[in-house]
């Protein structure tokens, strides 16, 4: 099966920026022991998870139970102060802004800091610091974005490293709404099992659906649902309980399916529980 | 830092959830002029954005703006996006950005 070719770990962690590794070696390790390995990831991120961290607390940084230590992010530079040492980087990636700092001890460093203007788009690699509670990246290197598909990449790379953290390493989620979806910790954990079958994420969500034909029976009936014109008409979207009831299918079963239609891009939530068909 | 005022990723679908706030898409552009550009979503459907565009402009387009209807866009930063830009990734991404993956942007 072609879904079978895709190799979500090779796809995903080119350049061997996947925030655990040591998890990949040794899954059956406790959590906690992986902890140093951990602290020296990269983790991708993006602002607005940069701040829900903030609300946490402040003595231990951390997402999804991964140490937030090194971080890339990519978005626009909408600020620049330039002072002798330093230059301050105000970086806005759609969902929020952050300031980074660039120290500037040799030439190197300021033909880099020089090359960023008002309006670039960049990738930041730096550090997460915490002065004073106020949050701030130490970067060591900022470029300006030469090809635009990287801005798409970053965040769909943002997603996968989250649904990795969340899902694929099974147990440890901050996000209970998202283990009951299909392909949770289940898969998950056969997955750690068998190493050789790699972490292809996607192939595994393919594979099950594809196998399990009461779901995408339920999903196709689901979707006709949605697509009939009086569903497509209502703002609100359908309620799970309401497509439940008309097509006589248990809550839980239409849940599992619209989150993972969802998942698939098929329908979105409008509000809590109410869903609707993306492409109205 | 601050995520008060975030852009949310949008296609052309989309638009319509988030009238009267922030949204950033890309748009493939069909014509344009001194105060406009019309374009294509990356899920096909027609928006305009009103602004003063960059003279020149790329294939692609990308706004960031305040969503006035569900097919216009009042835009305030506009950037080229060159002529080799993958809509369907994009396309793809607005739908995670807006469903399942929400959290992570809003």
């Amino acid at each position: 099966m072609q879904a079978n070719e895709f190799d979500g770990n090779a796809a995903f962690s080119g350049g061997g920026f996947m925030p655990s590794q040591a998890t990949q070696t040794a899954p059956e390790r406790p959590f906690s022991s992986s902890k140093n390995s951990d602290a020296r990831s990269l983790l991708p991120l993006t602002v607005k998870q940069l701040k829900d961290l903030s609300r946490g607390g402040e003595s231990d940084i951390s997402i999804e139970g991964v140490d937030v230590n090194n971080i890339v992010l990519v978005g626009r530079v909408s600020k620049i102060d330039n002072a002798v040492s330093e230059c301050t980087f105000r970086v806005d990636d759609g969902t929020g802004w952050v300031e980074c700092t660039k120290w500037v001890h040799e030439h190197v460093d300021s033909v880099e800091v020089d090359a960023i203007s008002v309006g670039m788009y960049v990738r930041v690699y730096g550090q997460l610091k915490s002065i004073q509670s106020r949050r701030t990246v130490h970067t060591f290197s900022i470029r300006p974005v030469t090809d635009y598909n990287e801005i798409t990449n970053h965040f769909i790379e943002c997603i996968y490293v989250n649904l990795y953290n969340t899902k694929l390493r099974g147990g440890m989620t901050t996000q209970p709404r998202m283990t009951n979806s299909i392909g949770g910790p289940q898969v998950a954990n056969s997955n750690f099992g068998d190493p050789g079958k790699g972490y292809g994420y996607q192939a595994n969500l393919t594979n099950q659906y594809n196998t399990d034909e009461q779901i995408r029976g339920i999903s196709s009936m689901v979707l006709q649902y949605l697509r009939r014109p009086a569903c497509l008409a209502s703002e609100m979207g359908v309620c799970s309980d309401v497509v439940a009831r008309e097509l006589n299918v248990s809550v839980d079963k239409i849940r599992q399916t619209l989150e993972f239609l969802a998942s698939e891009g098929l329908v979105y939530t409008t509000t809590d529980d109410y869903y609707k068909f993306t492409d109205a | 830092m601050d995520i008060s005022s975030p852009a949310a990723f949008v296609n052309g679908g989309l638009l319509r959830m988030h009238v009267g706030r922030k949204v950033r898409t890309v748009l493939q552009v069909i014509r344009s002029d001194i105060a406009s550009v019309m374009g294509k979503s990356t899920d096909g459907f027609q928006v305009v954005a009103k602004g003063s565009p960059p003279v020149p402009l790329t294939s692609y387009v990308e706004v960031i703006g305040v969503a006035e209807n569900e097919n216009t866009i009042r835009a305030e930063l506009w950037t080229n996006f060159g002529d080799t830009f993958d809509g369907s990734n994009y396309d793809q991404l607005c739908r995670l950005a807006n469903g399942e993956f929400k959290h992570l942007f809003l």
